[in-house]
C-alpha cells in the first residue's frame, strides 16, 4: 500500500490581539509620563534680609587677600575683574538666530542689522523670502550667539575669530558644540577675512583623524576618530568660550583663596536673560558655585 | 474565451504582525523617554526658557513666579504688566511684594504648626522668558528677596532635552 504523504500544514500565526490590547493601554499611559523636554533649575542665593540692612554700621574693610571676582557684560564686550583690576575686554558681535515658521529653517542675522530692518518698517527675512512679524520677532529668537571679534583698537570694527568646533547638530543644520584647544590650551582659531572677518580664513583647516585635541572640559583630551573629524566644523568662536577658558584658569590659579568659588555677574539693564544664564553656566562649569548678580553702574 | 472570475469567497486574515512591530518601536521609545520620578516643575505658557547645561532638579514644590513678555504672574495670577516693571524706577515691585509676603506668612504659619523652623529662607522658582531684559529680572529677583524668598532658582530647559 502506498504510504500517504503528509501535506505540510498551514503555519498558523499566533493570536496577537491580546498583545495589541495591552499595547493600546500601555502607549497612552506612557505618553502621559513621557518628558520630551526636561526642565532644570539654576540656583542663585541672595543675602538674607537681615544681612542686607547695614544699620548704619561702617562697611567692613575690603579683604586684600580676597579674589573679589566679577564678570561684567555690556552690549559690546565681556570683561573679568578681580582685586580692583580688569583683564582685557573680550569684544563680541551679537548674532540672533531665528527659526522661521514659514519654512522651519534657521536664519542668522547680526542684532544691529535686525534692529535696522525693523526700524525701516519690515521684519527680518526668512530664507524663503517671507518676513517675520516685526512686532513679535524678538520672541522668536532661537539662539543668541556672541561671536568673538579681534580688535586692534577701540575704533577698529574688528574681525570675527573663526575656530574649530565639534558639531552638535546634523549635517544639514550644523551647530557649534565644543571648541577644541591644542596641547598648549589655545583655541584652534584665526581671524576671518573680508569685511568684518565674516569669511572663514582659508588657513584654518579642519584637522584630520588621528590628531590629539581637547575641549575646555577637564580630561577631554582625545585622538580624533575619522567620523568625528569629518563632522567637525569651522564656526565663529564664541565669546562665552573665551571667557570660560579664562575663568577656568583663574579658578585653578587661586584655588587656595577663601572666596575662590564666588563670582558676581554684572550686567546692563537691557541684557537679555538668556545671556545671564549662559554666563552662569560657564561660571559653574569653571568651578564658581556661589553666583551673585549685580547691575552695571547701579 | 471565458473570462476567469476572481474568487471573493476566500477569507484573507488581517495581519497584525506589522502593527505589532510598529507598536513595539513606539513602546521602546516611550519607555526610554519616560520620567518615572515625575516633574516638580512644569513650564508656564507663553514663554521660552533659556537652554542651560544645568541638570539640577528642584527637590520640593515651590512657589513659582513667571515673567513673560506681557505679565508678571505669581501663583497663576497676573500681577503686573512686564512693561510696567521695566518702566518703574523703584527696585521693589509693590504688587508682587504684597502677594509674596502673604504667601510667605502662610508658609511660616504652616511651618510653625508642623513644628518646623519658620525663619528659614523661602524657596522660590522664577520662570523668565529668555528674551526678557535683565532690568525686569533684577527687579523681580530683588522683590522676591525682600519678601523673604532668598533661595531663588531660575527655571531653564536642559541642553539636548536632558540627554547625555
Amino acid at each position: 500500500m502506498a504510504k500517504q504523504i503528509k501535506k505540510p500544514g498551514k503555519v498558523e500565526e499566533p493570536d496577537l490581539l491580546p498583545a495589541m490590547g495591552l499595547f493600546t493601554i500601555l502607549i497612552p499611559m506612557l505618553l502621559t509620563m513621557t518628558a520630551f523636554s526636561k526642565l532644570a533649575i539654576v540656583e542663585v542665593n541672595l543675602p538674607e534680609r537681615s544681612m542686607m540692612n547695614l544699620d548704619n554700621e561702617t562697611p567692613p574693610e575690603p579683604d586684600q587677600q580676597a579674589l573679589n571676582l566679577s564678570l561684567a557684560i555690556t552690549s559690546d564686550y565681556l570683561v573679568i575683574g578681580a582685586r580692583g583690576g580688569f583683564q582685557p575686554n573680550v569684544y563680541f558681535k551679537e548674532m540672533w538666530t531665528f527659526r522661521c515658521k514659514s519654512d522651519a529653517k534657521l536664519v542668522t542675522y547680526a542684532m544691529d542689522d535686525v534692529k535696522a530692518t525693523v526700524e525701516s518698517g519690515h521684519g527680518p527675512k526668512c530664507k524663503d523670502g517671507s518676513e517675520m512679524d516685526k512686532e513679535k520677532y524678538l520672541y522668536e529668537i532661537e539662539t543668541i550667539e556672541l561671536w568673538a571679534i579681534n580688535k586692534e583698537s577701540e575704533e577698529d570694527p574688528g574681525r570675527v575669530i573663526w575656530a574649530l568646533y565639534s558639531n552638535g547638530g546634523s549635517a544639514e543644520e550644523p551647530a557649534a558644540d565644543s571648541a577644541y584647544v591644542d596641547g598648549n590650551n589655545n583655541f584652534i582659531a584665526l581671524p576671518g577675512e573680508g569685511t568684518l572677518g565674516l569669511t572663514p580664513p582659508p588657513a584654518l583647516k579642519k584637522p584630520a583623524a588621528g590628531v590629539a585635541l581637547a575641549t575646555l572640559t577637564p580630561n577631554s583630551a582625545r585622538t580624533l576618530k575619522p567620523d568625528v573629524a569629518a563632522k567637525n566644523i569651522i564656526y565663529p568662536l564664541s565669546a562665552y568660550d573665551l571667557i570660560a577658558k579664562d575663568l577656568i584658569a583663574i579658578h585653578t590659579q587661586f584655588i587656595d583663596l577663601e572666596d575662590v568659588d564666588n563670582i558676581i555677574i554684572v550686567a546692563n539693564d537691557d541684557t537679555q536673560f538668556d545671556k545671564i544664564i549662559q554666563l552662569m553656566d560657564r561660571s559653574k562649569e569653571a568651578g564658581f558655585t556661589k553666583i551673585n548678580l549685580a547691575k552695571l553702574g547701579g | 474565451m471565458a473570462r476567469k472570475t476572481r474568487k471573493y469567497s476566500e477569507d484573507v486574515p488581517f495581519s497584525l504582525t506589522s502593527m505589532m512591530d510598529m507598536m513595539t518601536i513606539i513602546l521602546v521609545f516611550m519607555i526610554k523617554n519616560m520620567d518615572a520620578e515625575g516633574q516638580l516643575l512644569t513650564q508656564a505658557e507663553n514663554l521660552i526658557l533659556p537652554i542651560s547645561t544645568s541638570k539640577v532638579q528642584p527637590k520640593t514644590v515651590s512657589l513659582t513666579v513667571v515673567v513673560d513678555a506681557n505679565y508678571v504672574i505669581a501663583d497663576n495670577e497676573k500681577v503686573v504688566p512686564t512693561a510696567d516693571v521695566i518702566a518703574q524706577e523703584d527696585l521693589l515691585v509693590t504688587k508682587l511684594d504684597e502677594i509674596l509676603k502673604d504667601r510667605r506668612a502662610i508658609e511660616q504659619e504652616h511651618a510653625l504648626k508642623m513644628g518646623l523652623p519658620a525663619d528659614e529662607a523661602g524657596n522660590i522658582i522664577v520662570q523668565i522668558d529668555k528674551n526678557i531684559p535683565y532690568d525686569a529680572m533684577y527687579k523681580v529677583m530683588a522683590t522676591c528677596g525682600f519678601s523673604g524668598y532668598t533661595n531663588i532658582a531660575f527655571a531653564v530647559m536642559q541642553k539636548n532635552g536632558g540627554e547625555e
